[in-house]
């Protein structure tokens, strides 16, 4: 038997490794950029970074390459850094650190940590880089602690949905929104600036923990808090979800047990777009949805590369726009490209056969 | 030749002890534990025991219960793997990145699924078996490996599951969720397995105690690094049913598993330290706890307190087979005769 157990052992080892040879078929594919000098790119010639505080999923691959097709588009920027920081604080500050070293004249940064990498950053406003962070606020002051902060209005993204809802639901309803982790300013405003709309209109009602269910944007955790939801509120009219593409897991299984999608809010994804499509012959449900915002990143490089080069500057707030309508159709009709990959966001500049090259590297 | 004659007698002690249907300590408390909830369910929080809430919820528990399989098998044998993480990350990578969606591409994606995790299992194995390296250290080193292969495939973003999958996992067969079928189907095979054949029997034993295995001819660390193989073809069908049952996963599923996996182990009474090990205990916990966590989602608790639920679960499991509950009482009972005789002085 111990003989048997080891030949088993270098065969079984022999045909993994034999299996692992399988996995590598990546190919690379390359994005571009055309450039004709846009306003915001200045004369002064310069070398930039990027860094980001995580930079492991797709969301944050297709805001990277917008972001670097964004810079191409200057001629003045003659190279820019990149470095992720994988979720490490200590990693992402040394990034900032390193890159201020290495002589960059701008940098703009992702500051998942927030108030975590202030210090950083106002080391290298200091040290003379034109310092932009983006879309978490990292606390300080602009002009003092960094060049300036761009950021995004999330109650806004709450205020579209709840104007939505006004329509889509005339007679009001029981709402019920899930965002990521506890506390996430992101879904914190979001659900202000939803409530804000809807003060006056007594016929919505929250349902589900307050401001918001979290899920942690992790799919797994959302399905087993919708399936808890589903079972606790039997009439749910509203389902707000600031990561659209989470929902679909879990609206897939709680439409197999026979229950009725209801009216959807949330932030755009080709996986959402091409569920909704798919659900129309079977049960048809109401769909709006935000950009996600990848294009964010777009205005803090413009901002930055301006500020280095002696560009036009642009505003400082990135707004959050409505992207898909399945009544009215404005701005646009649900989006499906099913001939690409679930997580790409139609919403983005980045067209999406070239964001699914980019998961392909 | 001695060697041979002691080894034939141990299986023929273990063997024989075995052939009687033995139902565990551990086995026994998760019955009555998971009646207990879903009674307490059914008449203090009905909506968690509704259909919809079960059938949600049994997926899950599912997965958790094939992982919970592996587990045992490792801490049976004096280790700990955390590798869970990585392990049923990149098995989910595997099934939905390399299929794009093409569900004729689908086989051979569980094929090298399954066939890292038999290389993943060698390399635990080895490093903790072989070379000595402390479990914990060697399965977290190796589940950042994982993650430096799941970055590798896929930056980060796996692709949608392809419909195949979905359906395999996902869909219901005479009204069950058929991942909880997979997981029965598991179970069964593994306490078979383990009570039942003669390797499983010398798996035990070598568990049990490694230097009785050893004098008695076992080859300890073939065994051990058999474990570890076991467990990470588990943990890959477990990645394999999650992707399948999540329809758009993230690259980073397992990492909610590591702690419940551990959990659910302690829960079905295998000791941390080692000896024997009760899987079909352990799933039955692993159902016990995503019950009790759906009990916990329905009540609208604030997110701080559901977090707490698998962390209080852990230290209960720990103290239903650590304590020695008998000497409890008795040092107890001495304490109140002792101040019974104080009193009566004064």
């Amino acid at each position: 038997m111990t003989r048997i157990n080891s030949r088993v052992l270098k065969v079984a080892s022999g045909l993994g490794i034999a299996s692992m040879l399988f996995a590598s078929t990546i190919s690379t594919a390359a994005t571009s950029a055309a450039a004709a000098a846009p306003s915001w790119c200045g004369p002064k010639k310069i070398t930039m970074a990027l860094t980001d505080g995580f930079g492991g999923n797709s969301w944050r691959l297709v805001t990277t390459a917008s972001a670097q097709a964004e810079a191409a588009k200057c001629p003045s920027v003659k190279k820019l850094y990149y470095a992720d920081g994988q979720g490490n604080t200590s990693k992402a500050i040394s990034d900032i650190k390193s890159f201020v070293a290495k002589g960059v004249n701008a940098m703009v940064v992702f500051p998942d940590a927030g108030k975590a990498i202030l210090p950083a950053l106002r080391a290298a406003y200091k040290a003379g880089v034109v310092t932009v962070p983006y879309r978490v606020f990292p606390g300080g002051v602009a002009g003092k602690d960094y060049t300036a902060f761009i950021g995004t209005p999330f109650a806004q993204a709450g205020q579209n949905w709840a104007n939505w809802a006004l329509k889509a639901l005339p007679k009001g309803g029981n709402v019920l929104f899930l965002s990521g982790p506890a506390g996430n300013s992101q879904g914190t405003d979001e659900a202000a600036g939803f409530w804000g709309v809807l003060k006056n209109h007594p016929e919505f009602k929250p349902i589900g923990v307050q401001p918001f269910e979290v899920t942690n944007w992790d799919p797994a955790l959302a399905q087993q808090v919708l399936t808890a939801d589903i079972a606790a509120n039997p009439k749910i009219d509203l389902i707000l979800s600031d990561f659209g593409p989470t929902l679909v897991g879990a609206l897939t299984a709680a439409q197999k047990t026979g229950w009725k999608i209801p009216a959807i809010a949330a932030s755009d994804g080709n996986v959402l777009g091409c569920f909704w499509k798919s659900m129309q012959s079977v049960d048809a449900f109401p769909m709006m949805t935000v950009s996600t915002q990848n294009d964010h990143a777009r205005l803090a490089i413009d901002y930055a590369v301006a500020k280095a080069t002696g560009g036009k500057l642009p505003g400082t707030v990135y707004p959050s726009l409505p992207f898909e309508d399945s009544i009215s159709g404005k701005p646009k009709p649900v989006q499906c490209a099913s001939n690409l990959p679930g997580d790409v966001y139609l919403s983005a500049q980045l067209s999406g056969a070239a964001q699914a090259a980019l998961g392909k590297k | 030749m001695t060697v041979i004659e002691s080894s034939t007698s141990l299986d023929a002690g273990v063997m024989k002890k075995s052939s009687r249907i033995q139902v565990s300590r551990g086995m026994k408390t998760m019955i009555a534990a998971l009646v207990v909830l879903f009674l307490f369910c059914k008449i203090f929080v009905p909506d968690s025991t509704s259909k919809g809430a079960v059938l949600g919820m049994l997926p899950f528990a599912a997965v958790l219960a094939i992982i919970a399989l592996g587990q045992t098998l490792v801490i049976q044998q004096g280790g700990i793997d955390l590798s869970v993480a990585g392990s049923v990350s990149l098995a989910v990578v595997y099934v939905t990145r390399l299929p794009q969606q093409h569900d004729s591409q689908l086989w051979k994606a569980v094929l090298v699924a399954l066939g890292s995790a038999v290389v993943v299992g060698v390399i635990n194995g080895i490093l903790i078996s072989r070379i000595g390296i402390n479990a914990i250290v060697a399965t977290l080193g190796v589940s950042s490996l994982e993650y430096a292969v799941i970055m590798a495939i896929s930056q980060g973003s796996p692709r949608r599951t392809t419909n195949l999958l979905n359906h395999i996992a996902a869909n219901l067969t005479l009204g069950i969720p058929n991942s909880a079928i997979f997981a029965v189907l598991a179970t069964i095979m593994v306490t078979l397995f383990l009570k039942r054949s003669v390797s499983g029997r010398r798996f035990e034993a070598v568990g049990a105690n490694s230097h009785a295995g050893f004098a008695a001819g076992l080859k300890v660390k073939r065994h051990q690094i058999s474990a570890y193989i076991c467990a990470q073809i588990l943990y890959c069908l477990a990645g394999i049913l999650l992707a399948g049952i999540l329809t758009q996963p993230t690259a980073y599923q397992g990492d909610s598993l590591v702690f419940p996996s551990v959990t659910v182990v302690v829960l079905g009474g295998t000791s941390l330290l080692g000896g024997r090990g009760f899987p079909a205990a352990s799933a039955v916990a692993a159902l016990f706890l995503q019950q009790l966590n759906q009990m916990v989602l329905t009540l609208n608790v604030p997110f701080g307190v559901r977090t707490l639920v698998t962390a209080i679960a852990l230290l209960v499991g720990i103290a239903l087979y650590t304590i020695r509950w008998e000497l409890v009482r008795e040092r107890f009972s001495a304490l109140n005769s002792r101040r019974s005789v104080g009193a009566a002085h004064v």
